[in-house]
């Protein structure tokens, strides 16, 4: 039996995905892009790890031409941490979007069968 | 599909005012997004989400689930009530009741806040008032079923003059009865708890036991010796148990009061437990018999019962007149007088006998050393406990 990580399968999907540019901003399409992940899970999982302090939220500095200002996230450097190690707890490579998708499978048929 | 995302983007723009303002950025940041997503079922997708987590993070806060129930309830309501033909006075009386009892309920509450403070912790307080408005609702939205069958022509022989008054009347009962349900669920309560919990399921199940007894609000007729032979035992059992339920009632609460308080407030408390009895047989007893008489132009098996149990009563007889539906129904209901009106003046009698009542129940109880709770007997009560 895996060691449960204090975080969803979503979450840590998204841990994953900040995690492998740590020191560069994202924007929520393209972390939502890469994941997999819709706009209705994503955020909900970026305030909750905002609240905690693990993540890190900005809006661009410069008006860019032709689109409105992103709003930037990267990982604090608490989130690194904290990150650093649930992904390493986790019972398989997080890879999203079809990793999410089967982890989550996987957990509800470990749940089911004796 | 672009139109319709541009709507749900509008949506979502407006809705994030339902936020907490920690929240509103994340919002604007969802919003700013969706200008990167392609546009077509992709980005309504996106705009979709954005919706959901705006109706989440708002009923996060607990404040704000209450608010959005009743608003749904009283849009609900008024979209029920609301159509008819131009011109018809009873449509006109159901309009302004909606709308009037819309504000109404939801000033109200900024009123009471006031004065008696907010909501009490709890369950109980909680249940009391979603409870107490959704009745309140109730009655709104089927005494204008009523209203748009009976209030109308050929059937308004009142005149609307008549329907006018009695609806003035009717709201400003109704604003009373809200006023209670708000103060006595608020945090500075003139009632304890336990006095509403024992007045309420009191007056409930008085309205449930009136209602089975006369649905229409007259005494059934049965044709066989026995069974009218029962049910005017039932009656007169009915009839015994609404005069003295208000005085049992007030004596309950008044036996929960601590001796050592003073009479008068022990006599306080049986008159609120005896204005809840009345105010909540009254209501359930309104909001069930005038849902019954809703349904009478649309139900034939219900129209055939009511003209077999109730039709010896020749008074009403002669005030029953025919219906012509919204839709071509043909029916028989019978005048305002006899139904509206009569519940109107047991809304309105009712929490009054009730607190009557009451009130002396806890003022005989409270001199004849009945009432309170002995702290002598209580330390002796939780020693046996120990």
């Amino acid at each position: 039996m895996g060691h449960r990580s204090e975080f969803s399968v979503q979450t840590l999907a998204v841990l994953a995905e900040l995690c492998a540019t740590p020191s560069q901003w994202r924007h929520g399409y393209g972390i939502a892009r890469d994941t997999g992940l819709k706009s209705g899970t994503l955020y909900p999982v970026l305030i909750r790890l905002a609240d905690r302090g693990l993540v890190e939220a900005r809006w661009e500095d410069e008006q860019p031409a032709g689109r409105p200002r992103r709003h930037l996230y990267r990982l604090t450097a608490e989130g690194l941490a904290a990150a650093t190690v649930a992904l390493a707890r986790a019972p398989s490579p997080v890879r999203a979007p079809a990793a999410v998708r089967g982890e989550r499978r996987r957990r509800v048929a470990a749940r089911v069968t004796p | 599909m672009n139109w319709l995302s541009g709507v749900v983007a509008a949506l979502l723009r407006c809705s994030s005012g339902m936020l907490p303002a920690d929240r509103r950025g994340w919002m604007r940041a969802l919003w700013t997004e969706a200008h990167e997503v392609p546009a077509g079922w992709r980005r309504l997708a996106w705009l979709l989400g954005g919706l959901r987590l705006t109706v989440r993070e708002a009923t996060r806060r607990r404040g704000l689930v209450y608010p959005l129930v009743f608003t749904a309830a009283a849009v609900t309501t008024a979209w029920s009530a609301w159509p008819g033909p131009p011109g018809d006075s009873a449509v006109a009386v159901n309009r302004a009741d909606v709308i009037t009892m819309a504000v109404l309920l939801a000033g109200l509450p900024w009123a009471i806040r006031r004065v008696r403070g907010p909501v009490a912790g709890g369950r109980p307080a909680r249940l009391l008032r979603t409870g107490g408005y959704a009745a309140v609702l109730a009655l709104v939205l089927v005494k204008a079923a009523v209203e748009r069958v009976a209030g109308a022509p050929p059937n308004n022989f009142e005149g609307p003059a008549r329907a006018w008054t009695g609806e003035v009347v009717f709201l400003g009962v109704m604003a009373g009865y809200a006023a209670l349900i708000l103060a006595c669920s608020a945090r500075r309560s003139p009632a304890a708890p336990g006095t509403v919990a024992i007045g309420a399921a009191t007056g409930a199940a008085l309205g449930v036991v009136a209602y089975v007894l006369g649905p229409l609000g007259f005494p059934l007729r049965f044709t066989g010796r026995w069974p009218a032979c029962l049910y005017d035992a039932a009656l007169a059992l009915g009839a015994l148990l609404a005069l003295c339920a208000p005085a049992l009632a007030g004596l309950a609460a008044t036996r929960r009061v601590d001796h050592s308080r003073p009479p008068v407030a022990r006599m306080r408390q049986g008159a609120m437990a005896g204005l809840w009895t009345g105010a909540a047989a009254a209501l359930v007893v309104a909001v069930l018999s005038t849902a019954s008489i809703a349904l009478l132009p649309y139900d034939p098996g219900l129209r055939d019962w009511a003209s077999s149990h109730i039709g010896q009563w020749t008074p009403v007889v002669s005030q029953w007149t025919p219906i012509y539906g919204p839709r071509g129904y043909l029916g028989y209901v019978a005048g305002n007088s006899a139904f509206a009106a009569g519940y109107l003046v047991v809304l309105a009698l009712g929490p009054l006998f009730g607190v009557a009542m009451g009130a002396w129940s806890g003022w005989v109880a409270g001199h004849a050393g009945l009432s309170g709770i002995r702290p002598r007997a209580l330390k002796q009560a939780q020693g046996r406990l120990g």
